[in-house]
């Protein structure tokens, strides 16, 4: 009896996924589909003419990768150089890092990159603004600057993430490490990185998403990025909900599948720490 | 004051403005270095500190629309991912996700030049003051876009209530709405509080972006207007920019940490269970 | 007062009750003993629809819990039920605890409730914890601010699942007196419990689970002296030697 009704309750757990699948599709659907009629009747959606501009759109987005990119690696590297200030045994070195975070977590990234092109690059550096060579590319120096903007202020949330991640490991697994006879470098290397690799993953993969996201603010110092392109075209031609909305697609698919990953890394890290 | 507390004081004065005058010294000397001719006149450029006292009460006013319905859309949004029936969690879900993987600035863009054109908003009026079409849709899509990481951050709060405490309400004969209100949400919020400032903080550097839809005269807005070429005090203009919005930043970080620190008082009275 | 019938439950691919039936008269005292994982626990949890069953039926004073929603808080109102963790709301003083429900639920004014509540404190020997928060309370203070929680409602059954498993030995006592005196003024009450004392004592009928069923079923007399079934007399046997 047990075990037909196990059995049973199996049978309804598949049935009862695809019954939800279905219905969530369905009610997802209703509501979109409601949604998208109620403003058909106030706004004729041209997607064909829109779409004919997907290559201005593909342009923009290579400016918004490098931005990013760029971004990404001076946020990376600066990052850990104030997390490790930081954590220093000097007074001084650790006020000085935490007066960067601070100062820099708790102003808009706009008034920052503002900041950065018209009130520093523009104003004070001396003229004429040469073009930026950087391991032979060529780097337009509104690129450069809107790069390095981002990078420093990425560089102010990364140092947070990588101060915890390392905090998070306790002293006594090194000492455990230590007493083991492995060296300083062999305990960093197979026990204290693989674990604050663990905690840091998550909310850095979160912080990614977060430097593609405000590389949309370069549209401020006229980076040809993504939504300046949508802007631009947009003021050609009337067709602003189109335009915004192919926008938000290009950007969710840069960001969707990193939270995807983001999430399954961190319940796979989750199990791990749970059997530990 | 307290002696002791008064050393500290001073003592954590003299070495935070010694690790600043470092980190300026550095950074001056790295761009100086190049061969700037920039001098600083900061005095010409505090002559314009009304603008700026202008412009904080606009950011203020739009910060405190858009947390209102962010706070409340955030509330409904994590209600409807704890219901029982799956595909209204699904959709939901995909609220969240959305707007959680947009720039801010792209969703103001849809709200504003999208909807904007199709729904015809043009002022609205509250306590005798009169707000026009870009603050009003603004406000939504702040408060929209927002609403999704406090949706999240609401659910994690609730769901971190001890189930128990959920039959203990049920036992007593309490509905779903009276064992939210009277049981689970107080003892949410403290584990709401500390991420929910967080939100709150990117609120309000959210609104710097309105100027890029045309704006409505707040800091960043007004300082855009400041710099003009006959006003080449652009760096002071950005640094007291900057200033402004630590000012309205750091006493609600402060804020929270105090409520932290009194509900720290309330944690330790929590129940033992094991 | 409570009826049970055929009741059988599963927990995935586990079947915790199988096929229980038992009615429990007005004024009775029941007592449920058995071994960790019988499904004593379960039993009386479905008894207020904190758990659901998959086949059978309860009722309590006529109303059918699996029925409907508003059935089951309506029911709810007539079943009290004090935890072993006792599970008062941390962020309330005791009389809002206690009030909270009858005030909330019931729609009793505030100061009706405050005068129960203040009786209730007065009974379970605490007038003057009043406006302290759970966790200022001992461990058997906690538990009688809960039974004092789950009789503010005046409910027509009370159920104890473990209330005495989660303290220290001292305060054992107290909570069963407690437990003792509510038994002599014919409250009806379902009791999970592992003192075998109190059951001896208290109990007009004690019922022995065993592995999902009843195995045993009558006064406590006929339980402790004279077991008609193995496993009963093998229990016995053991929690009379520990």
């Amino acid at each position: 009896m047990a075990k037909t009704h196990f059995r049973k309750a199996q049978e309804q757990r598949i049935l009862k996924l695809t019954l939800r699948f279905i219905l969530s599709a369905s009610l997802i659907t209703l509501v979109l589909w409601g949604f998208y009629s109620i403003l058909e009747q106030n706004y004729i959606f041209r997607w064909g003419l829109a779409l004919q501009h997907l290559d201005s759109f593909n342009k923009g987005l290579m400016l918004t990768l490098q931005a990013s990119g760029l971004g990404l690696v001076l946020a990376l590297s600066l990052g850990l150089i104030v997390a490790l200030l930081r954590l220093s045994p000097f007074a001084l070195f650790r006020d000085m890092g935490t007066l960067y975070v601070h100062s820099l977590r708790n102003i808009p990234f706009i008034v920052f990159v503002l900041f950065m092109y018209f009130g520093f690059a523009r104003a004070v550096l001396p003229r004429p603004y040469p073009n930026i060579t950087l391991l032979g590319w060529d780097i337009d120096d509104r690129l450069f600057w809107g790069a390095l903007a981002l990078g420093l202020f990425e560089a102010s949330f990364m140092s947070e993430i990588f101060r915890s991640g390392i905090q998070s490991i306790h002293k006594t697994q090194i000492e455990a490490s230590r007493s083991l006879g492995m060296s300083y470098a062999q305990s960093m290397r197979y026990v204290v990185l693989p674990q604050a690799f663990r905690v840091i993953i998550p909310p850095l993969t979160g912080e990614i998403i977060a430097l593609i996201k405000e590389s949309a603010l370069l549209l401020a110092i006229a980076v040809n990025e993504l939504t300046l392109t949508a802007k631009t075209i947009s003021g050609q031609r009337p067709l602003q909900f189109e335009f915004y909305t192919i926008l938000a697609s290009y950007y969710l698919t840069m960001t969707v599948p990193i939270s995807i990953l983001s999430h399954y890394l961190e319940q796979r890290f989750n199990i791990h720490r749970r059997r530990s | 004051m307290n002696s002791r507390v008064l050393r500290y004081f001073l003592w954590m004065t003299f070495r935070f403005t010694l690790a600043a005058a470092v980190l300026i010294t550095i950074v001056g000397s790295i761009f100086w270095g190049i061969g700037s001719t920039y001098s600083l006149e900061w005095d010409k450029a505090l002559k314009f500190l009304s603008w700026y006292n202008k412009g904080i009460l606009v950011t203020i006013e739009l910060f405190i629309f858009s947390a209102i319905i962010a706070l409340s859309l955030g509330l409904i949004v994590a209600l409807l991912r704890l219901v029982p029936f799956a595909p209204v969690r699904d959709l939901a879900g995909l609220y969240i996700h959305i707007f959680r993987n947009l720039p801010a600035l792209v969703v103001l863009l849809l709200f504003f030049f999208g909807l904007g054109q199709v729904i015809d908003i043009q002022s609205f009026s509250i306590f005798g003051r009169n707000y026009g079409r870009i603050f009003i849709w603004s406000v939504i899509a702040f408060g929209v876009y927002e609403s999704s990481y406090l949706a999240e951050i609401f659910r994690a709060g609730i769901q971190s209530v001890h189930k128990t405490q959920i039959e203990a309400a049920q036992s007593l004969g309490m509905g779903y709405f009276q064992t939210m209100g009277y049981v689970i949400l107080p003892q949410a919020f403290r584990v709401i509080l500390p991420p929910m400032t967080g939100i709150m903080v990117a609120l309000v550097k959210e609104t710097a972006l309105v100027y890029l839809v045309g704006g409505v005269g707040d800091l960043t807005y007004q300082v855009r207007q400041l710099a003009i070429p006959s006003r080449p005090y652009v760096f002071e203009f950005y640094t007291i920019l900057a200033a402004y919005y630590l000012s309205i930043v750091i006493p609600m970080s402060l804020l929270s940490q105090w409520l932290e620190s009194r509900l720290g008082i309330s944690k330790a009275r929590r129940q033992v269970v094991d | 007062m409570i009826s049970i019938k055929g009741v059988q439950k599963w927990f995935g691919r586990l079947h915790v009750l199988k096929g229980i039936d038992m009615n429990i008269a007005e004024g009775e005292v029941l007592v449920l003993i058995g071994a960790s994982g019988s499904g004593k626990s379960t039993l009386l949890r479905c008894m207020n629809g904190l758990e659901k069953i998959q086949e059978g039926h309860i009722s309590v004073d006529g109303l059918d819990i699996q029925a409907s929603k508003t059935n089951l808080n309506k029911v709810r109102q007539e079943i009290g039920i004090v935890f072993q963790q006792f599970n008062l709301f941390p962020h309330m003083t005791v009389l809002k605890n206690i009030t909270i429900s009858p005030t909330k639920v019931k729609g009793i004014s505030k100061s009706d409730a405050h005068i129960t509540a203040e009786k209730l404190l007065e009974r379970i020997g605490i007038p003057e914890k009043a406006n302290v928060y759970p966790d200022q309370l001992s461990g058997g203070q906690q538990q009688r601010v809960a039974i004092a929680r789950a009789l503010a409602m005046n409910p027509k059954v009370m159920l104890f699942d473990e209330p005495t498993s989660a303290l220290d030995p001292e305060m054992i006592k107290e909570v069963l007196d407690l437990m003792r005196e509510l038994a002599k003024e014919n409250m009806t009450m379902v009791v999970v419990t592992h003192e075998m004392g109190f059951a001896r004592e208290v109990a007009d009928r004690i019922a022995f689970m065993d592995d999902g069923v009843i195995v045993e079923l009558g006064t406590p007399q006929q339980f402790f002296e004279n077991p008609q079934h193995d496993r009963t007399r093998q229990f016995i046997h053991k929690v009379l030697q520990a």
